[in-house]
């Protein structure tokens, strides 16, 4: 098999999902088959110049494979209108019951 | 039509939509599309273009009126804060949504076999799959409860289901049509398109809703689609015959309904011209490589958190996301996601998504080679087999992934391409395909128009 029990396990951990042990077999067969038949693509020679249909590799930001939140690409604070020591400052929503009693 | 008209055709759908239930094409319960078509033909404008006409919508389109599921465990009961831009033009129109219809799970898939709501039977023979993903509406139209319904496109979604159920099936130029409120799959390849019981049904719904959309940045700033005029011969179109759609193993019964078809445009005046697409064999490989990888990183905001249900007694938040995900999406949604996320991990990126994309560009050089020739249109075959029986292929992905060899060719370069049906095989429909030039819908509506009223689509071929 082209795609092991092992691999199976370890994508799933990066596409966050669940994946029953029992059926870590099944899964790695299946994907095998369609990997092997994807892989035709590597004997097909050209169009390595060939520009792109649509944006392409060129434009795709790559990344290590790990779990990890995606950095943003403008500041946190830019989200809301005010921002300080790590909080979002936003209006008053509402008060609780007996909450300005507490206040007092 | 009037209100009273408008009323009578509410009800009328009402009934046929109950007497289709057996297909199990509708997810929305037909009390509930009653009680709202009813409602809705009451407040419908009476100007519109589309005034009484139903519309059945693929239930992966946000509508505010019902849930949109994507038929998936993982977004049941789904209530959208807001609705697609298609819908609202329909509205707009004056159309009255007819429900959600069922579909393969967030549209992965070649027979509407993969929705977690049950399979969806085909109305010509219930043992057999009426295509997919887009099989529910491609039912419902073929039973002729609904006269049009929309469906999506991702690799053929729209015309494999049509071919399979004898209707017409237009997948328009991406970019013609708003996706904002489609739920995404592959984003450099989704487009919404249109199935209908013939062209012109389905030709008048396509430009109600296509035209520029300020909230959909892949939505061209174009006019809406101008419905050409019924032609009655179409000398001076050219169309070509691509060699690589008519492979030795094609079915003959399919071979000989187009032959027939070729015949019919050769008399109706049309220069009919062999070309080559010498990449088309690598197009499904190339898709199976590009949809997985944009559906793995679409399919991400589905984690439990923001959409839908959400696994119970977690311990952690990776925790909640695994098993949101793992007991939430089908077998067929996350075999897509494993294969995606594989293909853009780190040692096989270049081996085969970088690779995917150059062939691609190939794929696209091919189609512009041919109209560049001065070719028009050209016209294949839109699925290899007629439909094939439930069951037959879900234990082979790679053989249900072949369904659509001819159809996702238009899908990695963008082109607009059709089904309209063209004969029948021992009683099953075949579609022919019309495949045309970007932005040029028009041109192929009106070849599709002239080759409908040439032949039958019903007569044995």
């Amino acid at each position: 098999m082209s795609v092991t029990p092992e691999e199976v396990r370890q994508i799933a951990r990066l596409a966050e999902l669940s994946v029953d042990e029992e059926h870590l077999d099944d899964l790695a067969a299946q994907m095998s088959r369609i990997v092997d038949y994807i892989a035709q693509l590597s004997q097909v020679s050209g169009g390595e110049h060939a520009k792109p249909f649509i944006p392409g590799p060129d434009l795709i930001r790559l990344r290590a494979d790990v779990v990890a939140p995606q950095p943003l690409e403008g500041k946190l604070s830019d989200f809301a209108p005010a921002f300080r020591e790590g909080f979002f400052l936003v209006p008053k929503l509402g008060a609780f019951e007996g909450a300005e009693e507490d206040e007092e | 039509m009037t209100e009273v008209e408008a009323l009578a055709s509410a009800k009328a759908t009402a009934t046929r939509l109950g007497k289709a239930k057996r297909l199990n094409a509708l997810l929305t319960p037909t009390t509930v599309v009653r009680k709202s078509l009813l409602a809705q033909a009451k407040n419908a404008h009476p100007s519109g273009v589309l005034y009484g006409m139903p519309v059945a919508l693929k239930d992966n389109i946000c509508t505010l009126e019902f849930p949109t599921t994507c038929g998936s465990k993982l977004l049941e009961g789904y209530q959208s804060p807001y609705e697609a831009t298609v819908v609202t033009k329909l509205k707009d129109a004056g159309a009255l949504i007819a429900g959600k219809a069922n579909l393969d799970e967030f549209a992965m898939g070649s027979s509407t076999e993969h929705s977690a709501y049950g399979r969806v039977l085909n109305p010509v023979d219930r043992t057999r799959v009426p295509g997919g993903s887009s099989g529910g509406s491609a039912a419902l139209v073929g039973a002729g409860a609904v006269p049009a319904a929309l469906g999506t496109e991702t690799g053929g979604s729209v015309r494999q289901p049509a071919a399979f159920c004898g209707v017409v099936g237009i997948k328009p130029t991406y970019g013609r049509v708003s996706r904002y409120g489609l739920v995404a799959f592959g984003s450099s390849l989704d487009q919404i398109g249109v199935l209908g019981r013939s062209v012109h049904d389905a030709a008048r719904v396509l430009s109600v809703i296509s035209g520029r959309d300020p909230r959909d940045n892949t939505c061209e700033n174009r006019d809406p689609l101008r419905l050409p005029t019924v032609p009655e011969r179409l000398e001076g179109f050219v169309i070509g015959i691509p060699k690589e759609y008519f492979p030795v193993d094609l079915n003959p019964g399919v071979r000989r309904a187009c032959d027939r078809a070729i015949r019919a445009l050769k008399d109706l005046g049309a220069a009919v011209r062999d070309v080559s697409l010498p990449h088309t064999a690598y197009a499904i490989p190339t898709y199976y490589v590009i949809a997985p990888a944009e559906a793995s990183s679409n399919l991400a905001r589905f984690d439990g958190v923001r959409y839908g249900n959400r696994a119970k007694d977690v311990t952690t938040l990776a925790d909640l996301y695994q098993r949101t995900r793992g007991a939430g999406f089908g077998p067929e949604v996350q075999r897509r996601i494993l294969v995606g996320t594989y293909v853009l991990s780190s040692g096989y990126y270049d081996a085969y998504y970088k690779k995917a994309q150059q062939m691609r560009a190939l794929l696209a050089q091919d189609f512009r080679n041919v109209f560049d020739r001065g070719v028009d249109l050209i016209f294949t075959p839109t699925t290899p087999t007629t439909a094939f029986k439930a069951g037959e292929r879900t234990k082979d992905p790679v053989s249900m992934y072949l369904a659509d060899c001819f159809t996702a060719p238009a899908n990695l370069t963008g082109v607009p391409a059709m089904s309209l049906p063209i004969g029948r095989v021992k009683g099953l429909p075949v579609g022919g395909q019309f495949i045309g030039q970007p932005f040029l819908e028009d041109d192929m509506i009106e070849a599709a128009y002239a080759l409908e009223r040439a032949i039958s689509g019903t007569e044995e071929a």
